[in-house]
């Protein structure tokens, strides 16, 4: 933590060149996501000009985190409340891939079942 | 009372107690905008529509990722400033971050505006059209006319008569019927005032008993009435009121209603059958409930012997029968257990039928002239009449909207699906037949979109060349082939308006006819002069029967709106919210400062913390909703 004088003076400057980095990606983004000759795959949008901008995102994400936020030195409490909500966050993410067990959608029922769906019949396999 | 470890850490966590709880705070943020995030995944998936990749101007969005960055770097200068004891400094930093608040809720409302101004179509043949809905009124002869601007359809309407935007709907009713229920106040208000203005009166068509109880209807248990005795007293009320001059509704019972006929439609007489209705409904309930229980008092006599479950299967529990009146040999009503009121709308006839402007909003689908019927969301019905000479329910009233972009690309999948030729159904479609009245200007502009595809095409080809397969390696998307943004609008109106010849895709100079991306700052500019001049965005009448669904850019339009009001509202919120909290620090913190500089600090670093995790969000919003 920048507690004296020197050294909260050392981290504005670092603050400034962050803020800076961020403006530059910002731009970068947008210029990949605009710009023909810097499209990456395919012409127009596809799979990775999406990886990409998330790429950056999470770069940029994790500027801001780890030096205006501080995290690449707090305490290990923090750590710790922190890897829980990222656990949970992902389990959250997932939830929605329950839609793949839904009976309706993909007809893996039988004759007689109150689900069952003549036009999606289970192919024996 | 001194509140503990505001400045110094504690030594169990090491940290002082507003940050351990900002950082549960926060982890509690992430998961909720983690879900949300999951949601617009999810969503994005599984969407069985084209999803409206790109789709929304990025420069206000940018603009608002440069004006959070920003104040990210300042909220941290001004905690720095405090640590180091400048007030001054801190309040310059502090400003400048709530000025960038502000400014980012400015953008984002011109963003919010031009989504809720902006009228999209679905038609039925999955054909997408958007742009800005005419403004209409009804003229001097009680028909429809329209202008592009509000001021114009004033001046060309009949007098008195008030502009509305042309996606409403024009119905001339025979009867209107509201439901004693569910009646909103400001519709029917609307209703009487257009009708009021057009001289027309809604009046009832006959004589209305609404029974609010029992005892009115079937007399008491003691003195029950018979239904000569009822019929009589019917009678009665009605030589009373019906030709009185003073023809307003009488209670003749507690809580129940005689409307004669030709009683004038008000807010206040639903009210009234409203209260008769309700008490008809309560009562019908405790009458059910009490012939169910003796019914199954005499199950329970018949066999005393069987179990609960033997005996219910006998138990009438449908009592529905029961609740009709039951007559002994002289007529006299012995049950008494008639539906109290079934009468749940009231009818209005309209003399003499005149049009009534029912707005977009109010309706629970799109009105179809066949149905005969317009059905609002309040369960009022207008109703076309049977017969000559009756009033014919839907006018012509097309939506009509000056088209700022043609999207087939649903059409094009339907197409697919059904495996047709995606072109050939495209130029099937209505927007291009004779239907159209204007489909001699669809058929250029389309005929200029597919030569400039062609020639980017061409174009792709030449620069990248083709892959061992023989392909070439990049192709124009489906959004390039079958959207038609506003954008390509404007280009193909500056190219055929060139002054000699017009130019086609490959002439010098083509290309650059292309409006930029900053141009049309939150989107189409239908104000702008030289688009006016251009007559790029053409006029479309489409005609009720065509139109699936009609909405603004709203989340009733798809999942993609929906998703992206959700979550850029929940963000702006938060926005709303860190700048009250810095806004304190700013203006009510000196006391404070003077005190205990440190404790200041210390919250104004918890309140930065906050500050950069909405800017944290922003950073994944803005890729996620404006560039993919």
């Amino acid at each position: 933590m920048a507690d004296t004088p020197e050294a909260i003076q050392k981290a504005k400057k670092q603050y400034l060149l962050i803020g800076l980095i961020l403006f530059v990606f910002t731009v970068v983004t947008v210029a990949v996501a605009t710009v023909p000759w810097l499209d990456f795959g395919d012409h127009g949008f596809d799979s990775r000009d999406a990886i990409i901008g998330l790429l950056i995102a999470t770069f940029k994400a994790s500027l801001v985190a780890s030096i205006f936020m501080h995290l690449n030195h707090e305490r290990k409490t923090i750590y710790v409340v922190l890897l829980i909500a990222a656990v949970m966050g992902i389990v959250l993410f997932f939830l929605t891939g329950w839609a793949f067990v839904d009976p309706i959608e993909y007809g893996n029922t039988v004759e007689g079942d109150r689900f069952y769906n003549p036009e999606k019949p289970i192919t024996s396999d | 009372m001194e509140i503990p470890y505001t400045v110094t850490a504690r030594k169990d966590t090491g940290l002082f107690n507003s940050k351990v709880g900002i950082w549960l705070f926060l982890a509690s943020e992430v998961m909720l905008f983690g879900g949300l995030f999951s949601g617009y995944v999810f969503l994005r998936i599984y969407a069985d529509y084209p999803w409206p990749e790109r789709a929304l101007p990025i420069v206000p969005g940018l603009i608002n990722t440069f004006v959070l960055i920003g104040s990210s770097v300042t909220v941290v200068f001004a905690w720095a400033a405090l640590k180091m004891r400048e007030w001054r400094k801190f309040q310059i930093y502090m400003g400048i971050t709530i000025a960038c608040a502000g400014m980012f809720m400015v953008l984002k409302g011109i963003e919010y505006k031009a989504k809720l101004e902006h009228q999209a179509v679905r038609m039925d043949d999955f054909a997408i059209i958007e742009g800005h809905a005419h403004y209409a009124a009804i003229g001097d002869d009680g028909k429809l006319i329209h202008a592009d601007t509000k001021a114009k359809a004033k001046k060309m309407g009949g007098s008195g008569e008030k502009p509305f935007k042309a996606n409403a709907i024009l119905f001339k009713p025979d009867t209107v019927d509201f439901s004693v229920a569910r009646a909103h106040e400001p519709w029917v208000e609307a209703v009487l005032e257009q009708a009021a203005k057009r001289k027309a009166q809604l009046l009832t068509a006959e004589n209305l008993f609404l029974y609010g109880s029992i005892e009115d209807y079937a007399g008491t248990e003691d003195a029950p009435l018979s239904s000569k005795e009822r019929a009589s007293k019917e009678a009665a009320l009605v030589t009373k009121y019906a030709n009185a001059e003073d023809k307003v509704e009488r209670k003749f019972g507690e809580s129940s209603l005689f409307i004669p006929a030709r009683t004038a439609l008000s807010y206040d007489l639903i009210k009234k059958a409203r209260a008769a209705y309700v008490g008809g409904r309560s009562h019908n309930a405790a009458a059910r409930t009490a012939i169910l229980k003796d019914n199954w008092e005499k199950v329970k006599a018949e066999r005393p012997d069987d179990k609960y479950w033997e005996q219910a299967p006998d138990t009438k529990i449908d009592a529905a029968t029961q609740l009709d009146e039951q007559f002994d040999s002289e007529g006299n009503c012995t049950a008494g257990s008639k539906v109290m009121s079934v009468i749940s709308t009231l009818s209005f006839k309209m003399d003499p039928p005149q049009p009534i402007v029912i707005s977009r909003g109010w309706v629970k689908r799109p009105v179809k002239a066949k149905e005969g019927k317009a059905e609002l969301r309040d369960d009022t019905s207008f109703n076309a009449g049977e017969g000559e000479g009756s009033a014919q329910g839907l006018m012509d009233s097309s939506l009509i909207l000056a088209v700022d972009a043609i999207d087939l690309r649903w059409m094009v999948q339907k197409a697919e699906e059904a495996g047709k030729e995606p072109l050939e159904v495209i130029e099937k479609s209505w927007i291009f037949s004779e239907g159209n009245k204007n489909h001699k200007y669809y058929k250029r502009i389309w005929k200029s979109h597919k030569a400039r595809i062609a020639a980017l095409e061409e174009k792709l080809l030449e620069d990248y060349g083709r892959d061992k397969e023989g392909n070439p390696k990049r192709v124009p998307t489906e959004t390039d082939r079958y959207r038609v943004a506003w954008q390509d609008l404007v280009h193909y109106a500056r190219a055929d308006q060139q002054e000699g010849r017009p130019l086609r895709p490959g002439d010098p100079g083509y290309d650059e006819l292309r409006p930029k991306f900053w141009n049309g700052f939150a989107g189409p500019n239908h104000k702008d002069e030289e688009i006016h001049d251009l007559h790029a965005f053409p006029e479309l009448e489409i005609p009720h029967e065509k139109v699936a669904l009609q909405s603004m850019f709203t989340p009733k339009w798809n999942t993609y709106y929906a998703v992206y009001f959700t979550i850029t509202g929940l963000h702006g919120l938060h926005v709303i919210g860190g700048a009250i909290v810095l806004g304190y620090y700013l203006f009510f913190s000196k006391g404070l400062y003077r005190r205990n500089p440190e404790w200041l600090a210390n919250r104004v670093e918890v309140g930065g913390l906050f500050w950069h995790f909405v800017d944290l969000v922003w950073i994944f919003l803005f890729p996620i909703l404006y560039l993919m």
